[in-house]
């Protein structure tokens, strides 16, 4: 927790929030106004007769920042009486969607991104019923106030999955089909390729999805999919790694193309300002190399779902010490399974981690 | 045979007297005369009994789960069985409810703790007192047993629901208090009788999964209960040499004793053999709970050529022979090359 001269914890507040924020009570040490200001339209918009242009321009990240819990089922899933789809809003132009873990247990994320000319679905859930899980209802609801606040009467949808063949996020796609003015990006992988303009390159190059001054980045991540791909959002400066890169047990379903990915998004963050990676699920708990089995539908210990980039370095490591072995191997913020079954367990248990039973709620 | 009296003599033996003795004991009097003849549980055995087509198996989306968390099924007038909602915990084991003239046997629970979660205690009550409507029998007659199979919390976590209930007596949970309770002193070998007034329950020891574990037969269905030990699923077998010499004895006492069903209790298979993996919440087409002692004789001759810890299939179980920490069934699907 970096603190600056004038700035004492001891009069100014200290933190009692998990994400550790350093400056509960804000930094006075930093000017008035920021620049982020500019990426603020809900207001400012109030009486425009046309559509507002919003600024994805900005030096950095642009503001934004997730403070609220992730709902983490209920220990009688029937009970639970959580909202089917917890929907937290990053800023104005990006949106999280988290489906109830009571609902289905592998409890995906879903992003929502919005630019000037449309707006990108990442990923479509684990369920098809929209009884249980209304994800259509939900988007087209988050739309229509969005387009309300920007003055549009159409905002063109794009639906892009991580992995078109993950039965854990392409499920929610039915309930897309035939929706007005929305591309699904189609799933064969051959198809897919050539949607991206990566026929000829794949797994290299990179294809691009351009929501109006908010151009997505579509990168190829085959690994622990076939049709893998990762997605990077210049304006929050987020990575979207699906199941490549998250918080639980990565399943590998090749490991050379899984060091590829690796290396690729090593390569990209290079040259790309990164501030958090996001993957499709979150599996492990807040205490180190401990995860939660399949099919858990109570899971009051998780881990954040923000991965700091600086992560992809032991990832890529740990990616290529498994690389031809069918193995376990555990780590604080995630875990590698490579040829083994997903509930694989391990009796070794990593040296360099505090080994701590976390209690196991009834 | 060493056991408790408690086990041998009907609870209507112990004699109580109070200051106001002619009072109680024309009261006790009355309620003589209108308590009907006992049920014979002796006669024409095996007693007829059914297991249900389909039992409550959970469903795709937990939160909208409608079942209610205990399935209640009467295998006949005198046995019920109970079924933990799959939506409730993945564990959703059976629990046989044995009915005699004195006392109701309940053997296991579910993994749900609180009733305000699951109201187990209720459910148990409500089965009491139906079977004392139709039996025309006053609830407060009966004692209540409240053991389980073996000391695993998905068969206990609910025992405290039972800490205030007049005329109940559950088991401990360490291995010394589960045998005193049945006041075994030469376990797994000795076999104790159980009275339910009129209705005999045998009881003995059959380590192998965990050391702490009991297998039940109920003299009057004749209803073999294996516990976690053999089941329609995924047999965990942490100690192999125990869990044999268990199953040997399953065998001899099926060689000496009619046996209609042998019943685990859990199902985590499908009908044509699938698996249904650790922790699932739904499984549309599980296999039946019961099995048959041909079953049970083709897994011990299966399990005589099995010499080395790993996963086999009987025909009927998996027995995970030592594997429970490392290994499962299941294989990633998206592996590609």
């Amino acid at each position: 927790m970096p603190t600056r001269a004038t700035y004492s914890p001891v009069l100014s507040g200290n933190s009692m929030s998990v994400t550790g924020s350093a400056y509960p009570n804000g930094n006075p040490d930093l000017p008035y106004n920021l620049p982020g200001v500019r990426n603020t339209d809900s207001v400012v918009a109030l009486h425009r007769s046309t559509p507002v242009i919003h600024d994805y321009g900005c030096d950095g990240p642009a503001p934004g920042r997730f403070v609220m819990r992730w709902i983490y089922g209920s220990n009688v899933a029937a009970r639970n009486r959580d909202p089917r789809i917890q929907v937290v809003q990053y800023n104005e132009d990006t949106f999280v969607l988290r489906q109830n873990v009571c609902v289905h247990w592998e409890a995906p994320f879903t992003y929502l991104l919005f630019g000037n000319a449309g707006a990108l679905l990442i990923d479509a859930g684990a369920t098809a019923d929209a009884r249980h899980y209304p994800l259509r209802e939900t988007v087209d609801a988050i739309i229509t106030r969005w387009s309300q606040a920007r003055g549009r009467r159409k905002v063109p949808l794009t639906v892009a999955l991580t992995s078109g063949e993950d039965v854990a996020q392409n499920q929610g796609l039915v309930q897309l089909a035939g929706r007005a003015d929305t591309v699904i990006v189609p799933r064969p992988l051959e198809v897919m390729k050539r949607f991206y303009g990566l026929g000829a390159t794949w797994p290299s190059g990179r294809g691009k999805i351009d929501l109006g001054d908010r151009v997505i980045a579509v990168i190829p991540t085959p690994g622990t999919h076939k049709d893998g791909v990762s997605f990077y959002d210049p304006y929050c400066d987020f990575l979207f790694t699906g199941d490549l890169i998250f918080p639980g047990k990565i399943n590998i379903g090749n490991d050379r193309d899984f060091v590829a990915s690796l290396e690729r998004i090593k390569a990209f963050i290079v040259d790309h300002p990164v501030k958090s990676i996001l993957g499709g699920h979150i599996e492990m708990m807040f205490v180190p190399g401990r995860y939660y089995p399949r099919f858990a539908t109570y899971k009051p210990y998780e881990r954040l779902l923000e991965i700091d980039p600086a992560l992809i370095d032991e990832l890529l490591e740990y990616a290529r010490a498994v690389q031809g072995k069918d193995t376990m191997l555990i780590r604080r913020d995630f875990v590698l399974l490579n040829g083994v079954s997903p509930d694989q367990r391990t009796p070794d248990w990593p040296s360099d981690l505090p080994n701590i039973t976390p209690p196991r709620p009834f | 045979m060493d056991r408790r009296t408690f086990l041998k003599s009907p609870a209507a033996a112990a004699a109580v007297t109070f200051s106001g003795a002619a009072l109680m004991g024309i009261a006790d009097a009355a309620a003589a005369a209108v308590r009907p003849a006992p049920i014979d549980f002796k006669a024409n055995l095996p007693a007829s009994g059914g297991f249900p087509e389909k039992w409550i198996c959970g469903s795709p989306s937990c939160m909208d789960n409608k079942d209610p968390p205990v399935h209640v099924h009467w295998y006949n007038a005198h046995t019920a069985i109970l079924r933990q909602n799959k939506a409730y915990s993945y564990e959703a084991p059976f629990a046989p409810l044995y009915f005699g003239n004195d006392r109701v046997l309940l053997l296991d629970e579910g993994f749900v703790q609180l009733r305000n979660d699951w109201d187990l205690r209720g459910v148990v009550d409500e089965c009491i007192n139906d079977w004392c409507r139709r039996n025309n029998r006053d609830p407060a007659s009966l004692e209540l047993l409240v053991a389980f199979s073996h000391l695993h919390a998905d068969h206990f976590a609910a025992t405290n629901q039972f800490a205030d209930r007049p005329n109940t007596r559950y088991m401990g949970l360490t291995h010394e208090e589960m045998l005193g309770f049945w006041g075994m002193t030469n376990f797994p070998e000795q076999v104790v009788s159980l009275d339910l007034g009129g209705r005999e329950v045998l009881i003995w020891g059959s380590p192998g999964h965990v050391i702490s574990e009991f297998a039940y037969y109920d003299t009057y269905t004749q209803i073999l209960f294996t516990g976690d030990m053999f089941y329609r699923g995924r047999c965990y077998i942490s100690f192999w040499q125990p869990w044999f010499d268990s199953m040997k004895r399953l065998i001899d006492f099926c060689d000496t004793h009619p046996v209609t069903h042998v019943m685990g209790c859990h199902v985590e298979i499908s009908k044509d053999g699938q698996d249904y993996a650790y922790g699932m919440t739904y499984q549309p087409d599980e296999a039946p709970v019961q099995m048959t002692v041909q079953q049970l004789r083709d897994a011990f001759a299966y399990a005589k050529t099995i010499t080395k810890p790993g996963i086999y299939f009987t025909g009927t179980v998996f027995l995970c022979n030592q594997t429970r920490g490392t290994t499962t069934i299941d294989q990633y699907p998206y592996r590609y090359d």
